[in-house]
């Protein structure tokens, strides 16, 4: 045992326990909690690959995301407390078996795959991001663009699908308006 | 055989299996979302890991983490606009009222 | 390198905000008095109230205080004495930062009470706003130093401070950790007149003297954030390196405080308005402008 592979196993053992007390939890704001900490368990794997700036960044998207995740809920939810323990799921059965098979699926692929050699030489930190950077805005620059258009285009058009539509309205309030004036205005006709 | 390897992609392994058994099995849309997370966050260690045991020198592999991210990122915007305009129209975001979504 | 001597900064400093918060509410300034209130603290009754969410409301003030001191881990006091070094350092003090959210969304859910829940979600609506401010600023410092290191942040501005150089970024960037800090006038989450004391509401005893602690600690590691990103760091003549910076951070913590007492609360909305229509275009042109800077005049 090595002191990488100790710490390897320790977060993803800590990633897997949250992603199990996810669906496990009644509380809504817990379950969207013990995902940030799964979450961020990940991103304690990358900084153990030593692929720091990747994992503080992934540390850090998440508390955001995962935080934004937690609000949505509880306006969701009738009981995001989950004092009532309601159910919340449904094709129990199938679920775990599909969940089942594509654990053992890839988990029999990473132990039976002849993956070559170990790469031994990794650039340091500062270098990575260095790196990183020319790559981004180099050869794939033109798929980092699309990245950064696709999140426009989504913002954009999530923010135009949850606005609320104005027709809505106007079908309430205007016979509330129209109702009382009728009587008045037809002695003028 | 790499050890660290194969212990990281089964820990991935572990959460592609409980996030798929979460969509799978939530009838509450942002709990299905959350499913869809740990899948990508599952992926997300895959690519960190064949970069690092493999292929350091290629920095296409971390890009790739970063477009993952912006996969979740969007996945969480979209998700969230699709369940406000459910609930203002519904009254909730449980998927088994949704049957008028079936093709 | 020994970690007990940035630990003893950060005990000294977080101590010293504390007289200067006392100083910026009560208006005496008086080194005794955060001491005698921390132990009157420890040796009230701790309360808990009926249906907490036991686990988020122990945890809460302990995240609060492991995110403020990971943020003052990659703060430099001189070269050398720092914790660590980190080649992303500028981006780790802003993914410490960020708990400082979940830990009071999880101190705020934790006791069952409307206060406290309301304070929590209220700094959610805040960090919307303040988010981009804090992380853009920081960008473009991080342009002029080819580098996210804190260290080579410092030493990038041996020619002319931050300050100087990007005044633009530094006013965003204070708003930006005075929102994060939830000092006066943005202490929406725990605000006394309002919200009976918000997210400390429901906290009493040891419980609520860690929080204390933490949130001094998050005002020091801002106030030394500021410090290192746009005013030198340990840069001066005559006093020893630490000295100017244990100076510039306290200087910057008290312009932090000070600010609450002429300055009145903002509404978390109208805040957020202002962020995202103002202050993103502002940063958005704090970074071209820099970017032009660097460029032509290569200092």
């Amino acid at each position: 045992m090595t002191v990488p592979l100790i710490f390897l196993t320790f977060f993803g053992a800590a990633a897997l326990w949250f992603a199990i007390v996810v669906f496990r939890t009644h509380s809504m704001v817990r379950s969207a909690l013990a995902l940030l900490f799964s979450q961020t368990a990940v991103g304690a794997m990358f900084l153990v690959m030593q692929a720091e700036f990747l994992g503080v960044l992934q540390i850090m998207m998440m508390a955001t995301e995962m935080s934004v995740m937690a609000i949505f809920m509880v306006m969701f939810m009738m009981d995001p407390g989950g004092l009532g323990e309601m159910e919340m799921t449904h094709q129990k059965k199938r679920s775990l078996w599909a969940g089942g098979i594509g654990f053992a699926a890839a988990l029999a692929l990473a132990w039976a795959g002849n993956w070559g050699p170990e790469a031994t030489v990794i650039p340091q930190a500062a270098r990575q991001t260095e790196l990183l950077g020319i790559e981004l805005l180099g050869r794939s620059m033109f798929i980092f663009e699309s990245a950064g258009l696709t999140i426009l285009t989504a913002m954009i058009a999530a923010t135009m699908v949850a606005i609320a539509p104005e027709k809505a309205k106007q079908p309430k309030t205007v016979p509330q308006k129209t109702a009382p004036q009728h009587k008045g205005h037809s002695h003028d006709h | 055989m790499i050890i660290e390897l194969s212990v990281a992609l089964s820990f991935a392994a572990g959460l592609f299996g409980v996030g798929l058994y979460g969509a799978l099995s939530q009838t509450n849309l942002v709990m299905i979302m959350m499913g869809v997370e740990l899948m990508l966050a599952a992926a997300l260690i895959n690519l960190v890991a064949f970069w690092r045991y493999l292929h350091p020198d290629a920095m296409s592999g971390q890009m790739f983490v970063l477009i993952v991210m912006t996969v979740m990122a969007v996945e969480m915007a979209v998700g969230f606009g699709v369940a406000i305009a459910r609930f203002r129209v519904r009254g909730s975001v449980e998927m088994e009222e949704a049957r008028e979504l079936k093709g | 390198m020994s970690i007990a001597a940035p630990l003893a900064a950060v005990l000294i400093g977080a101590y010293l905000v504390a007289v200067l918060e006392r100083w910026s509410v009560h208006g005496r300034f008086s080194l005794s008095a955060p001491a005698i209130s921390a132990l009157a603290l420890l040796g009230r009754e701790s309360i808990t109230t009926r249906k907490a969410d036991a686990l988020f409301f122990e945890a809460g003030p302990v995240l609060l205080l492991v995110a403020g001191l990971l943020a003052v881990a990659v703060i430099p006091l001189a070269p050398g004495l720092i914790v660590t070094d980190l080649a992303s350092g500028a981006l780790f003090l802003n993914a410490a930062l960020a708990y400082v959210l979940v830990a009071l969304i999880m101190a705020g859910w934790g006791p069952d009470g409307a206060y406290g829940m309301i304070g929590g979600w209220r700094f959610l609506g805040q960090f919307l706003g303040y988010a981009m401010l804090i992380v853009m600023p920081i960008t473009a410092v991080a342009m002029r130093a080819e580098s996210l290191m804190t260290t080579q942040i410092v030493q990038s501005q041996a020619q002319l401070w931050n300050i100087v150089y990007q005044p633009l970024g530094f006013v965003l960037f204070i708003i930006a950790a005075v929102a994060l800090a939830f000092v006066p006038p943005l202490d929406l989450p725990v605000a006394g007149g309002d919200l009976a004391g918000g997210v400390e509401a429901e906290y009493t005893g040891a419980r609520l003297a860690i929080l204390r602690l933490a949130r001094m600690v998050i005002i020091l590691a801002l106030a030394g954030a500021t410090a290192t990103f746009y005013l030198g760091g340990w840069l001066g003549p005559v006093l020893p390196p630490w000295a100017w910076s244990a100076l510039k951070t306290l200087i910057v913590a008290a312009a932090m405080l000070s600010a609450g007492r002429f300055i009145p609360r903002i509404r978390e909305a109208r805040f957020l308005e202002l962020c995202w229509k103002l202050g993103i275009p502002l940063s958005l042109a704090n970074i071209f402008l820099v970017g032009v800077l660097v460029l032509v005049v290569p200092l």
